[in-house]
């Protein structure tokens, strides 16, 4: 990679123009209420990060699979994948969460011996549902991406493992697989960014993620704008953490084949 | 060549070979028989069927039906689907046997996730199961054969073909394979490059190894292999030593092909 500087002209003015409006929005504007809940919007950051993570692992875990079946087949298999995807693609994840949660999780209660189980607790609570949702939200979309990059790997890499003799299963995870993640993920970066974004729909089922704790502090202090951009911001962060890393990603990787 | 007549069992024996793709049949009975150390050249036009003779040979592309299919001594059966398709009986004893056969595609198909040296290592770790460091060791020692000792760190995609494909041949020979399929190793490389190939595998030849080689270098095919088929319509339609085929073909099709070719 070429060495980048800040010394250009053009940049210089971009960064003073970043220094003049952050200062603007730091004596300018009103941020007497941050100290006081500086806690709760840690803890709510955990929440946010907790969900973006898990549901981006156990999501993934399940879109390889799902991807997978729609290439090799069985046939069953294949279509039961498709119509996952289908419908998970085909519908606003923000009414799969309600589905689940206000749906399925209204249904619970009826059914006998739930009370008394180990899963009660948790059933109970918002969070399971938020996670669900938006691991399988992932799952679907991904698993979409997943089915594309199997089938982009050229036939001929997985031919010479077979003609030397591989386990099918051992040219998945040392050919297939890496070589169907190396060429997506760019598009991966950028569905992790999107994954981010679908977070703050866990507000709406009462989980108490980073964007519900903004909207309490906007009712609690009557202040709307500063919470907001405060908001933009961490989002921003959070965004610009993952492109970079990925960034990095794409860069370690040989050129592609 | 002398030593040879007295004929020890065959490594490839195949009889009665048929290949169909939906209506088209593109194998029509053939009959081949490879024998320890000998190179074998497979020629013909485009279409002729050379290549997917080979491909049946490790079953990268499955026989729709054969009288015998007998790899390293072993016979390999066939069975078929719900939907008629063939099928290997035993995908064990096909692994087994894939890895003692090396292959060598046109397109090099090196894995380019991995440098030359893992790519060389990929097999004899995870299919012979040889620790790290041995098989280390031996794809070293393969890829100074093939002149590639400087570019073992490199991604194949830094490679010019003819590297990628003696890298691929190392590959290939890293599990000490008993018979190596060449799949028309040079047609994908620039001319200046094949040469450099061709070097490789007539060392292959040289030290006695059992290859069998589509090829469209006629001139090779002439130096290096003790029998040369002629394949024409998924058929054999003639074969001999290089001398009998090419000095004196005897059917129309072989003229023919001969000519167009020089």
């Amino acid at each position: 990679m070429p060495e980048q500087t800040l010394m250009k002209p053009h940049r210089l003015i971009m960064v003073l123009v970043a220094a003049v409006l952050v200062l603007t929005f730091a004596f300018m504007m009103d941020w007497a209420w941050l100290p006081k809940y500086s806690s709760e919007i840690l803890d709510a950051l955990w929440i946010t990060i907790a969900l973006l993570v898990s549901s981006i692992v156990v999501g993934f875990l399940l879109a390889v699979p799902i991807g997978l079946v729609q290439v090799t087949g069985p046939r069953p298999l294949t279509w039961l994948a498709m119509s996952f995807c289908t419908l998970i693609r085909g519908t606003p994840i923000l009414l799969q969460m309600w589905v689940l949660y206000y749906g399925l999780g209204s249904l619970f209660p009826y059914m006998p011996g739930l009370r008394q189980s180990w899963l009660w607790p948790y059933l109970i609570e918002a969070w399971p549902y938020a996670f669900v949702a938006l691991t399988l939200s992932f799952a679907g979309y991904e698993g979409e991406v997943m089915r594309a990059a199997f089938k982009g790997v050229p036939r001929g890499e997985l031919e010479a493992a077979h003609a030397i003799g591989m386990h099918p299963f051992t040219i998945l995870r040392r050919i297939w697989l890496p070589r169907a993640v190396q060429r997506v993920l760019p598009t991966l970066g950028g569905e992790l960014i999107l994954q981010l974004k679908a977070t703050p729909l866990v507000a709406t089922i009462a989980v108490v993620d980073v964007y519900a704790i903004f909207g309490r502090i906007r009712q609690e202090t009557f202040i709307i704008y500063e919470p907001l951009l405060m908001l933009a911001l961490i989002y921003l962060i959070f965004a610009g953490g993952i492109a970079f890393v990925f960034r990095l990603l794409e860069n370690k990787l040989p050129a592609r084949g | 060549m002398p030593g040879r007549d007295k004929q020890p069992s065959p490594v490839i024996e195949v009889n009665d070979l048929h290949k169909s793709f939906g209506q088209l049949e593109v194998l029509r009975g053939i009959d081949l028989i490879a024998r320890p150390g000998e190179v074998i050249s497979l020629i013909g036009g485009s279409g002729s069927g050379k290549s997917t003779t080979l491909r049946c040979l490790n079953l990268l592309e499955t026989p729709s039906s054969a009288g015998l299919l007998k790899l390293l001594g072993e016979e390999v059966h066939l069975k078929f689907d719900k939907q008629g398709n063939p099928e290997v009986s035993d995908r064990r004893q096909l692994r087994r046997l894939r890895s003692r056969l090396g292959m060598v595609f046109q397109s090099f198909n090196l894995w380019p996730h991995m440098t030359l040296e893992q790519n060389v290592m990929e097999a004899q770790v995870q299919v012979l199961g040889r620790p790290k460091n041995e098989a280390r060791e031996i794809a070293h020692h393969l890829l100074e054969r093939v002149g590639l000792t400087e570019r073992r760190e490199m991604y194949p995609a830094y490679l010019s073909g003819g590297q990628q494909q003696r890298g691929a041949i190392a590959r290939a020979l890293a599990v000490d394979p008993e018979v190596m399929l060449f799949d028309e190793p040079t047609s994908a490389l620039d001319p200046e490059l094949v040469g450099e190939v061709l070097t490789v595998m007539q060392g292959l030849a040289e030290e006695g190894r059992t290859m069998i080689i589509v090829t469209h270098e006629m001139k090779f095919a002439a130096e290096v292999a003790d029998k040369v088929i002629f394949l024409n319509q998924g058929q054999i339609e003639e074969q001999g030593t290089p001398e009998e085929i090419f000095q004196a073909p005897k059917s129309e099709r072989l003229k023919q092909f001969i000519q167009s070719i020089n």
